[in-house]
């Protein structure tokens, strides 16, 4: 996949409200593959909505989003699972996390699936980002800063053409935020992948070649 | 990767839902599949059906008349009765029944230790071609001497019901009864010769001992005094065994038809209306159980919805993350399936002596069981279908 593209977007609960100036709504908009860019909104502008649409799980939307040419609501059920295993890395902003297990059986149960990452890339990830030993921790008893770690560390065990990171480091601090971005940067670097991150304040240290308002 | 998705999506299993489920469907597939073998052993009890001889051949003989039995040879068929009766349209063929011209005594039972039963005897042929048995079984040489007969089972339920009873005796099945040693004294012509016999079966329309029509001649030929003397009963084989016609024929010239099962025609109707009945309740069991287990499901499958759609976030197909619901069907359904038909053999081995010796119980297990896999298979098929329709379902929010 080279580019996203979305023509003349709107979530459909935006379409009896007064038109905001967005750079992306009722835009053409497309996003390149090798590329960085920065989505930040204040809250309830339809971020997390425009990742979802993106990762195939609402269509609440009015317009168009494409795939290079494959229009986002032809695809069929397999074809989204390829997507979401092979072209799409996708960090939510609620993670998305199983409590139950731990935060290293969260990772592999993507890793299994994508077979992406060996066990001491992936410890690599944990040491770097701090939290090494809360390996065998159930995702329950971490905080919210712990688990989105966890989820970052998930969302990059598959290969991808784009890395979409719905505000991956709300709950981080500069050093660490930092040590995301790199990790981040490096990853879509050695794919040549594009990264879209949303931010409402707080946004993920890496150099954007691009930067738009929701 | 199975285990940790099973780890994820076994919470909310209700094990007494489960339990039920099991126990509903065990008791509904039990029922249905021992109704089935239970018809199928018993069936031979009523039906005059048997191997050794066809539905289409009629055994007749004379009215027995007190004028007649004093007068003698008024049971014997004269060659022009005989003859007219070949010329009826309902009439393919006819045999006439071929008597000894000597003497017999059989002896059943052990011979060397004294523990034996001896009993005037007497033997009748037909013609081999209305006698549906193995070639092997039922032919006779010279050479190795040994007599194949087919006894009618009358004679068996007498020692069963009336002798053994009252005696004390054992009862024995058709099975037992063929293990044991018997031989024939066949004397006449001066001779006086023992030969082994053998009984090959049992019927319930020959009312007589049958033996092979060779062994016949030969025996008459070597015992006999060379005199032959008009058959007292016919075997014809008629195209349509109900015919009115045939009945008619039958009273005019006051002929007996042996071995009428009106009355057990009557007994097998009832059983197969009890054995329908049975079997319907048994579905309609079956059928109950398997909307239970949907139910526990698509509880299941609702309590755990968020996981499933986290997991298809994830990438995982419906298909592998509805697998591990489909296991636990299968796995319950086949384990159902197969204490089923063990507790149907067992529930089989406590009725099984009891119709042997009544002449049933020999059918074979595989119908039953086809049924209990198709049933199972079924009921299976609708839960696979559904759980995967409701986890595609979950696919957009």
């Amino acid at each position: 996949m080279k580019t996203i593209t979305l023509y003349n977007t709107l979530p459909a609960v935006f379409a009896e409200r007064e038109p905001v100036p967005s750079q992306v709504w009722r835009c053409e908009v497309s996003f390149e593959r090798g590329r960085y860019y920065l989505v930040s909104a204040e809250s309830g502008t339809g971020k997390s909505s425009l990742c979802s649409y993106l990762y195939g799980y609402r269509r609440d939307y009015e317009g168009v989003m494409r795939f290079d040419e494959r229009d986002l609501r032809s695809l069929a059920v397999e074809q989204w699972c390829y997507v979401r295993k092979h072209e799409l890395a996708y960090l939510p902003q609620d993670m998305k996390l199983f409590a139950e297990l731990t935060a290293l059986e969260n990772v592999e149960l993507k890793n299994q699936l994508t077979a992406h990452k060996t066990r001491r890339e992936i410890e690599d990830f944990f040491e770097r980002l701090d939290i090494a030993d809360k390996l065998h921790c159930p995702v329950a008893k971490l905080s919210i800063g712990q688990q989105q770690r966890v989820a970052l560390i998930r969302a990059l065990c598959q290969p991808a053409d784009f890395i979409v990171l719905d505000e991956p480091v709300s709950h981080l601090d500069e050093q660490r935020n930092h040590i995301a971005a790199a990790i981040v940067d490096e990853e879509a670097r050695r794919m040549g992948a594009g990264v879209i991150a949303t931010s409402v304040g707080n946004p993920l240290q890496l150099t954007y070649h691009s930067h738009l308002e929701l | 990767m199975k285990r940790l998705i099973w780890k994820l999506l076994r919470t909310h299993i209700s094990a007494p839902q489960l339990v039920g489920f099991s126990i509903a469907n065990l008791v509904g597939l039990f029922i249905v599949v021992l109704a089935v073998q239970f018809y199928r052993d018993v069936l031979p009890v009523f039906n005059d059906e048997e191997s050794f001889i066809r539905k289409d051949y009629l055994v007749i003989t004379k009215a027995v008349t007190a004028t007649g039995a004093m007068l003698g040879g008024a049971g014997e068929f004269q060659p022009a009765e005989v003859q007219q009766l070949e010329q009826q349209p309902w009439c393919r063929k006819v045999g006439r029944f071929t008597g000894s011209e000597f003497a017999i005594n059989a002896t059943i039972g052990l011979g060397n230790s004294g523990k034996a039963m001896r009993s005037q005897f007497f033997f009748e042929a037909i013609p081999d071609e209305f006698i549906d048995v193995a070639d092997a079984d039922w032919s006779f040489d010279a050479q190795r001497r040994q007599v194949p007969v087919i006894v009618s089972r009358d004679y068996l339920s007498l020692y069963n019901f009336g002798f053994a009873a009252t005696q004390g005796l054992p009862q024995m099945s058709e099975g037992q009864v063929s293990l044991i040693p018997l031989s024939f004294t066949l004397s006449g012509n001066g001779l006086n010769e023992t030969l082994p016999g053998r009984i090959v079966g049992f019927s319930s329309r020959l009312n007589t001992v049958i033996v092979p029509e060779e062994f016949m001649r030969w025996a008459n030929d070597r015992y006999g005094d060379g005199g032959t003397t008009p058959p007292q009963r016919l075997i014809v084989e008629v195209s349509k065994p109900g015919d009115i016609a045939i009945e008619d024929y039958m009273t005019t010239h006051h002929y007996d038809v042996a071995g009428d099962k009106m009355n057990a025609s009557k007994a097998n109707y009832f059983l197969t209306l009890i054995i329908t009945i049975v079997i319907a309740v048994g579905v309609v069991i079956s059928l109950l159980s398997f909307f239970v287990l949907m139910l526990s499901i698509f509880l299941l499958l609702q309590k755990n919805t968020r996981k499933l759609r986290d997991l298809l976030l994830l990438g995982y197909s419906p298909r592998q993350v509805s697998q591990p619901y489909m296991w636990l069907v299968l796995a319950i359904n086949g384990a159902v399936l197969l204490v089923a038909l063990a507790l149907m053999l067992v529930a089989r081995l406590y009725y099984l002596p009891m119709l042997s010796a009544m002449g049933g119980g020999g059918a074979s297990v595989w119908p039953a069981v086809l049924v209990g896999v198709v049933i199972m298979a079924v009921i299976t098929a609708g839960n696979l279908l559904a759980i995967g329709r409701k986890v595609r379902s979950l696919w957009i929010s």
